[in-house]
């Protein structure tokens, strides 16, 4: 492991971004990475809410038409290497919004969030397990620590 | 907003700060504007609307039980809530009697979700009084709250445990169940009881909240605020006592004076053991017999209202039934009445205290967003 991964490794910052779900994904996200039981501040996965700051973007929701323009602006503010993971069944697509009139398309969801931006690791769930994040965030890191 | 409280300084430049819609200090996407002179927040505006989802557009016409399921996903905190009076509003309309022990089981997932949304209150709460020890020693509380929450409905955030006619055949709570919830709700006890004797003795916090964005009680009144930020200043209403499915038990409805954070954030924590004291006596008379009742037929209806005392405040939701698809879907949630009391509170105030008098009244606004007219008073 080079100089550079070894110290990426050491301190992993995410931005949690919020783009219009029900809030049950985000409480989950915080819980899983501040809270005493999972914790994965252990890991050296650090919480933040400054994008100039932060290594993973944490993307839940369907997007809505508001938050389009934002979450684009918030993907080009981090820095390179950046990995993204798209949590929750609305952020992967579009979730009960988007999907439950069948094919009848929605003109307030924008998502899923792979057609806005590219997303690296996906997790699954509605909400989220906090040990699904956990993996999460694992399976994305190789993509930072790999990079030059 | 306030006449008494115009500037009085003439040289002085109002500055406008303006939050969001995606801003760092905001975990939920909404817009503060605040009219600062001389570091006192003159005015204050909030704005939602950016995560608008159109959920009363997406339930129009759909069949009952999948508009239902639809409702849980308008909040995350308060989901169980939200399909208990969706739920309600069906069989308020059909007139279908649930079984006893149905109700029970509702009320004990009502009381649970409340515990969560009071103890995530008070760790969102103290972390942003700068407090993060206290808001982990809450989320160390929280997490027996959620693990309950998921052995009773399978999930942590959305469960779904109602249905039209009773609750669903995997949510019956068996003896191990039973007994789980009676060793969860002594942790409980005792772990907060401890918490509110280390938050009420610690003179630092007491300071940093005491007398800080008080909302009177008229004004409460005047801006429509609900729930646990009403009780906190000083008014008596509380809907569980006019709900049905509360009748079998006792419990106190709690009122402090002030409304300021302290009142609030105290409220909160002498909720907690109403909430447990609820749970344990259903848990002690839980009737035996069936959970769901299958025999109701659909019918058309005229317009059907229900309201319930979520954890945050008074929960409206109403429908009419047509050909078994829901039409002309109204919700109207706690956060959306205590708005102005969010603008109302930072007034006059500091403005490092402004991010704790929006926090002091409670809000989601996931929920929030959706249709809305205001209208001004
Ligand atoms: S995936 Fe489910 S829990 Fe997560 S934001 Fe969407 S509706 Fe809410």
């Amino acid at each position: 492991m080079s100089l550079k991964s070894y110290s990426r490794a050491r301190a992993v910052h995410v931005m949690l971004v919020y783009t219009g779900g029900c809030n049950g994904c985000d409480i989950e996200i915080v819980n899983s990475i501040l809270s005493p039981k999972y914790d994965a501040e252990q890991y050296k996965i650090f919480l933040t809410w400054n994008p100039r700051e932060a290594d993973v973007l944490v993307v839940t929701g369907p997007v809505t038409k508001f938050n389009e323009e934002p979450l684009k602006k918030i993907y080009n503010a981090i820095p390179e290497p950046k990995a993204v993971i798209a949590a929750g069944a609305c952020a992967l697509m579009g979730g009960v919004y988007k999907n439950i009139h069948g094919d009848i398309p929605s003109e307030e969801i924008m998502g899923p969030v792979d057609k806005i931006i590219p997303v690296d690791a996906r997790v699954p769930g509605c909400a989220v397990r906090p040990e699904d994040v956990l993996s999460g965030a694992v399976a994305a890191l190789p993509k930072l620590l790999e990079a030059k | 907003m306030d006449g008494k409280k115009k500037s009085s300084g003439q040289n002085v430049i109002e500055t406008e700060i303006t939050m969001g819609p995606v801003h760092p200090a905001a975990l939920e996407p909404y817009r503060v504007r605040l009219f600062v002179e001389d570091e006192i927040v003159k005015d204050a505006e909030i704005t939602v609307g950016v995560n608008h989802r159109g959920i009363e557009r997406i339930m129009e016409g759909l069949p009952v039980e999948k508009a239902n399921s639809l409702t849980e996903k308008i909040c995350g905190i308060c989901s169980n809530v939200h399909i208990w009076n969706s739920v309600m509003v069906a069989e308020k309309g059909l007139e279908i009697e649930i079984p006893e022990r149905a109700s029970y089981i509702r009320v004990i997932m009502g009381e649970l979700e409340r515990l969560h949304s009071h103890l995530l209150y008070l760790a969102h709460g103290n972390e942003v009084l700068g407090h993060e020890t206290f808001a982990m020693r809450i989320f160390y509380i929280r997490e027996t709250v959620m693990e309950l929450l998921r052995m009773i409905g399978g999930n942590r955030v959305q469960y779904g445990v109602s249905i039209i006619g009773g609750v669903r055949p995997r949510c019956e709570l068996d003896e191990m169940r039973i007994q789980k919830i009676k060793e969860g709700m002594d942790f409980i006890e005792e772990k907060v009881a401890e918490f509110a004797d280390r938050f009420v003795s610690d003179p630092m916090v007491m300071s940093r909240i005491t007398g800080v964005c008080p909302i009177p009680k008229k004004e409460a009144l005047r801006l429509a605020v609900s729930g646990p930020t009403l009780r906190a200043t000083g008014v008596d209403m509380d809907l569980r006592r006019d709900m049905e499915c509360y009748d079998p038990f006792d419990f106190d409805v709690i009122t402090l004076e002030g409304g300021d954070v302290k009142a609030n954030l105290l409220m909160r924590v002498l909720e907690i053991p109403e909430s447990v004291k609820i749970i344990r006596q259903a848990i002690k008379n839980l009737p035996g017999g069936p959970i769901t009742d299958r025999t109701w037929e659909m019918q058309d209806t005229g317009v059907i209202k229900s309201y319930v005392e979520a954890a945050r405040g008074r929960l409206y939701h109403s429908y009419r039934l047509e050909d078994d698809r829901v039409r002309g879907s109204i919700v109207r949630t706690p956060s959306m009445s205590n708005i102005g009391a969010m603008q109302y509170a930072c007034i006059g105030h500091h403005i490092t205290d402004a991010q704790l008098g929006i926090v002091q009244c409670d809000p989601c606004f996931t929920c929030t967003d959706r249709a809305i007219q205001i209208i001004k008073l």
